[in-house]
């Protein structure tokens, strides 16, 4: 015979339910925002120039083929933005979340060498007046381990609704 | 009248001469302004679709490197064709020693007419003047001396408009929040865009361009 949760655990998946949907909205709501940026900047949308202009803010990192270059630049908003709504609505959660981690991961790594490097460009990670890349590193890290919490939190969700199942 | 007599008034005459000579020179001259400046450096023509105004420093390595790799091919292809009207801006940065005085010099030589040849040898001498701030050797590697006397004619008769042009150019840039070098801002049916910093190379401009000039 399957006991009753106890109220002391009810409450606690409940507080946790709560923070994973309070952090769900902070990190898809900064990469719905981290995507609208590249989208609509200074005062106005760039829904057909977009690419351009960031394309040139990835080539400022000086790491990547220009070919390579270009198709980050037209993918990548669009794949902020959708990994963003995904998590703030709960879409295929614990990919989406894999996701933005994988993609912080990859940004932090090509913050980290622009930082050694000593590069004077703007991120470019919010639009085109976004700060030194050794700034924004320490803004992603918060990022990462937001996204980390999420991701597990998702996991972890997944496998306590399978149980109760 | 005796032979001293005459010597003194044919000297006289002489001087008077040379000084309502120098005075006519300065009075056709005139005054520059910065806005007389800007237009001095500026390349192609006024009624171009898009302008660009490329906020630069003379001493400035990135901006070397974005004259030599990007600038030259614009003005080939973009600016002498008539589609971009190309304006330089002064912005020198406090943390190069020699690089206001280039941007002085480079008034004085745009406002002579000889601005082109004057920012090409700047920046291609960059590795030869920076160091040690020897400005006007460069400008003598690529002015004929009647051409050279002209820009120092300038130079030591309107240093506070060449300085005022260069603060002027400055005072803009700090308007538009302009905080390293090169800056590019893009004008083109009335909406300006600035493009980011350190990442623009002639075929991600090009394609840029080339998109603006089909819309």
């Amino acid at each position: 015979m399957a006991q009753a949760p106890s109220a002391e655990v009810t409450a606690g998946s409940r507080i946790g339910r709560i923070l994973l949907f309070l952090a769900r909205l902070v990190l898809g709501g900064i990469f719905v925002y981290a995507a609208y940026s590249k989208l609509h900047f200074d005062g106005a949308w760039h829904l057909r120039d977009y690419q351009f202009f960031f394309a040139m803010a990835i080539n400022s990192y000086n790491m990547l083929p220009l070919a390579v270059v270009q198709v980050m630049a037209r993918v990548l908003p669009w794949l902020e933005l959708l990994l963003g709504i995904c998590v703030v609505f709960g879409f295929g959660l614990r990919w989406a979340s894999l996701g933005i981690t994988a993609l912080l991961l990859v940004f932090m790594g090509a913050l980290t060498r622009a930082a050694m490097l000593g590069l004077q460009i703007n991120c470019g990670c919010f639009g085109y007046d976004s700060p030194k890349p050794s700034t924004e590193l320490l803004h992603d890290s918060g990022l990462l381990i937001l996204a980390v919490a999420v991701t597990v939190g998702a996991f972890l969700s997944r496998r306590a609704r399978r149980v109760a199942a | 009248m005796n032979d001293g007599l005459k010597r003194y008034c044919a000297a006289g005459l002489g001087l008077a001469l040379a000084v309502l000579a120098l005075a006519g020179s300065l009075w056709a001259q005139g005054k520059v302004s910065p806005a007389d400046l800007t237009v001095a450096k500026s390349l192609g023509s006024r009624e171009a679709p898009i302008t660009m105004e490329v906020f630069a420093d003379y001493q400035c390595p990135q901006c070397r490197l974005f004259y030599e790799t990007v600038t030259k091919q614009l003005i080939d292809t973009y600016v002498s064709t008539g589609k971009v009207y190309l304006v330089h801006r002064d912005f020198p940065l406090s943390m190069h020693t020699y690089s206001h005085q280039a941007a002085h010099w480079l008034n004085a030589a745009a406002a002579a007419g000889y601005y082109a040849p004057v920012e090409q040898a700047l920046y291609d001498k960059q590795d030869v003047w920076a160091p040690t701030g020897q400005i006007e050797p460069i400008l003598l590697g690529v002015l004929s001396p009647a051409e050279m006397k002209k820009v120092r004619l300038v130079e030591s008769t309107e240093g506070a408009q060449l300085d005022a042009a260069v603060a002027s150019d400055m005072a803009l840039g700090n308007s538009k929040h302009v905080d390293g070098t090169p800056t590019i801002f893009i004008y083109h049916k009335g909406q300006q865009t600035q493009l980011p910093t350190g990442g623009v190379n002639y075929t991600l401009l090009k394609q840029y361009l080339d998109y603006l000039l089909s819309h």
